[in-house]
């Protein structure tokens, strides 16, 4: 993974001391509340409903056993114990006081890690695929790329002040774990005659108005990267609306110039910027795609023999390496997904005990590397075939060891009423009443893959909008109500779910929730997934039986 | 009265400013033009440029510099009017801003100490065309 130069860190000591200075003059009475609310944002820090809450960076959700030690410290010490995985492989703490923030701003940047750009209206964490480096279909690893993104888009001196947030997400795999097709901008990054390109698309987005994004660039080689990204970005920077915060995010300026026309602008634009200074040098490229070489895995690795007697002894390990555990491209190497989605435990939550055992494995049985996905779970990305029996053993004891990867209960949600001031509607406890409801792994793995996604507000942080079963927080006359979609999907091929109708009480999801699996189930030919049989079947069936109920 | 943050100094000396469409080179004074203008090539034989921020963070003003400075080719100075606040100097200096006219409701001299927080910065600018990458050695 990539470690920081000395450059990286002045940067990172100095941006500490500059906030700590703002932070000063704030308490001071010297920044109105208006004018410091931009300067902590770009710093990571809100603040909620109940207290503050920080979001520090993950970028493209890697992350050592070291820092994920001092995360675990963190939380500790400035926080109730826990940290919560958001969707954007980042991780929040709840409970921070807004004058300590410099303090624990200044210990992350002893690990290499800080806040910078994970909220406000600027160039946020770029996203990639949780299993970048080590997917089995992967062709190239995007991480050098969101890397090289990161360097460039950290205090950018013309693009730190845009109309609205901006979020870009990069996958190299041929099956799209990153949901490029819903980001600002989306980048498919591949290998062409040798040489690696990128496909471009702009203007995908969900909160208030969904949008798949536009292909507008198809195989930009390497060296432009930057230089496209900045004609994109002053396109979007001059002429995106700043006159409704609704109405700001590029895919609205995308939809207004149309795809085609937008594309002709940033064009133009281009033509001035390629091969400008920005234009990415051989070996700087060369510099960051060294620190993403795979570790050195032992030369005799070779798939191992001991796991296939492990699972035949123990169905239980047996159903978890089936759901958890996805192929890796060293062979005797798997890919191992650490469910956070254990029932009565709000989705992404993770405790200071559970990082550090987190932290631990990653030590022990792989190369001191963790990930973050954005369905909020932990992925150790190197571990030999023939450990994960002992590794699953000791999750399970830490209670990170819950077999639904990818299915039913695999909620993605954002931290909603209970926490969020934007809600409308509590999302963590549909998330559990749905988990108790639907428990019993038979009938999950029977479902197959179903992405269940919540959001407690339009802003969709819980990314309703492409869950297989989307569900939403609405505010009905001052009560919390559930309005359910079907058919969103945030991989290749990305939908936008269909609303089913009138929204739902609270205690009535879970059983409309069953409505929808049962029409499923009903409906299916043969191993027909559940979002196949919705694109097929089409809405009708779903909502009959879904309303006749109610009726 | 507002104070003029200009070469590291503050002082009380205040720009002649005309709107840009009633704006000639003759009047000898400095044109003032909105964000959301395009640039019209008559302004760039003014000596002055203001560019009128309507809140502090629209950073619409800071595309229309880099575009006079990398562009247009513009070389005289650059002013930050309007709501000019303190904590985007440094960014608006990085994309060609030479001075500075900060709201009376503003410390000047806070301004001008928080006028360059970094020592360096990773990408390029109008007053570093050059990426960090191609000047240092990285990666030590």
């Amino acid at each position: 993974m990539y470690r920081y130069d000395a450059f990286d860190q002045q940067f990172v000591d100095e941006r500490v001391a500059h906030y700590r200075e703002q932070t000063r003059r704030y308490l001071e009475g010297e920044l109105t509340e208006e004018q410091f609310l931009h300067l902590r944002l770009r710093n990571g820090l809100y603040l909620q409903r109940l207290a503050p809450m920080l979001r520090v960076a993950i970028p493209y959700g890697t992350l050592s056993s070291e820092q994920l030690r001092l995360l675990a410290h963190i939380a500790r010490h400035y926080d109730r114990g826990y940290g919560h995985l958001s969707t954007r492989q980042n991780m929040q703490f709840n409970w921070p006081e807004l004058a300590e923030v410099p303090d624990i701003l200044e210990e992350l940047a002893t690990v290499q890690m800080h806040a910078i750009q994970t909220s406000g209206n600027c160039i946020r964490n770029v996203t990639a695929d949780e299993y970048a480096g080590v997917a089995a279909d992967e062709s190239v690893d995007a991480r050098p790329y969101c890397e090289l993104l990161r360097q460039w888009s950290t205090a950018h001196p013309e693009f730190d002040w845009l109309p609205r947030k901006f979020k870009i997400a990069i996958t190299g795999a041929s099956d799209d774990r990153a949901a490029i097709d819903v980001h600002d901008i989306g980048i498919h990054v591949y290998r062409q005659d040798g040489e690696v390109k990128f496909d471009i698309k702009v203007g995908g987005g969900l909160g208030r108005t969904p949008v798949i994004g536009a292909l507008i660039r198809e195989a930009l080689p390497v060296e432009h990267l930057l230089t496209y990204v900045e004609a994109i970005m002053r396109v979007y920077n001059r002429y995106g609306r700043r006159d409704n915060k609704y109405k700001a995010r590029i895919k609205i300026l995308v939809r207004a110039m149309t795809a085609e026309g937008f594309r002709e602008r940033v064009e133009e634009e281009w033509v001035h910027l390629k091969g400008s200074p920005s234009t990415l040098t051989p070996e700087e490229i060369g510099r960051i795609e060294a620190q993403f070489l795979p570790p050195a895995y032992p030369v005799n690795a070779t798939a191992s023999d001991s796991l296939a007697t492990d699972r035949l002894t123990d169905p239980e390990f047996n159903r978890w390496v089936r759901q958890n555990v996805a192929p890796h491209k060293q062979p005797g190497y798997a890919i191992v997904v650490l469910s956070t989605k254990q029932t009565g435990v709000p989705p992404g939550d993770v405790s200071d005990a559970q990082m550090e055992a987190v932290a631990d494995w990653a030590d022990r049985y792989g190369f001191g590397e963790i990930r973050v996905s954005h369905q909020q779970n932990f992925v150790l990305p190197d571990v030999p075939q023939d450990q994960l029996l002992e590794l699953w053993r000791e999750a399970k004891a830490s209670h990170l060891a819950t077999a639904n990867r990818g299915l039913l209960t695999d909620i993605i949600c954002c931290p909603g009423g209970d926490y969020c001031s934007l809600a409308n509607a509590k999302s963590i406890p549909i998330a559990e009443a749905i988990q108790r409801q639907f428990d019993d792994y038979d009938y999950l793995y029977d479902l197959g893959e179903i992405d269940l996604n919540i959001s407690g507000c339009m802003n969709a942080c819980g990314h309703h909008h492409v869950g297989h079963i989307g569900i939403l927080g609405v505010d009905k006359k001052g009560a919390e109500f559930y309005q359910i979609s079907i058919g969103g999907h945030a991989g290749n091929g990305a939908s936008l779910g269909s609303i089913v109708g009138p929204s739902f009480s609270r205690a009535e999801v879970p059983n409309v929730i069953d409505d929808i699996l049962t029409t499923y189930l009903e409906s299916r030919i043969e191993d027909e997934s559940f979002l196949h049989c919705f694109r097929r079947i089409g809405m009708e069936p779903f909502k009959e039986r879904i309303y006749a109920e109610a009726a | 009265m507002p104070k003029l943050l200009k070469l590291g100094r503050v002082s009380d000396s205040q720009p002649d400013l005309v709107d840009a469409d009633s704006w000639t080179h003759a009047s000898g004074k400095g044109v003032r033009i909105a964000v959301d203008q395009e640039i019209d090539e008559r302004l760039l034989a003014a000596d002055l440029i203001a560019v009128d921020f309507p809140v502090f963070n629209d950073g619409r003003g800071l595309s229309l510099a880099v575009l006079l400075r990398s562009r247009h080719g513009f070389t005289g100075e650059l002013m930050a009017v309007g709501d000019v606040h303190e904590d985007l100097l440094h960014y608006m200096q990085r994309c060609g801003f030479t001075s500075f006219l900060i709201p009376d409701e503003r410390d000047p001299m806070t301004a001008l100490a928080v006028l360059a927080p970094y020592s360096d910065y990773y990408q390029a600018s109008v007053t570093e065309p050059i990426p960090v990458y191609r000047r240092i050695g990285r990666g030590a």
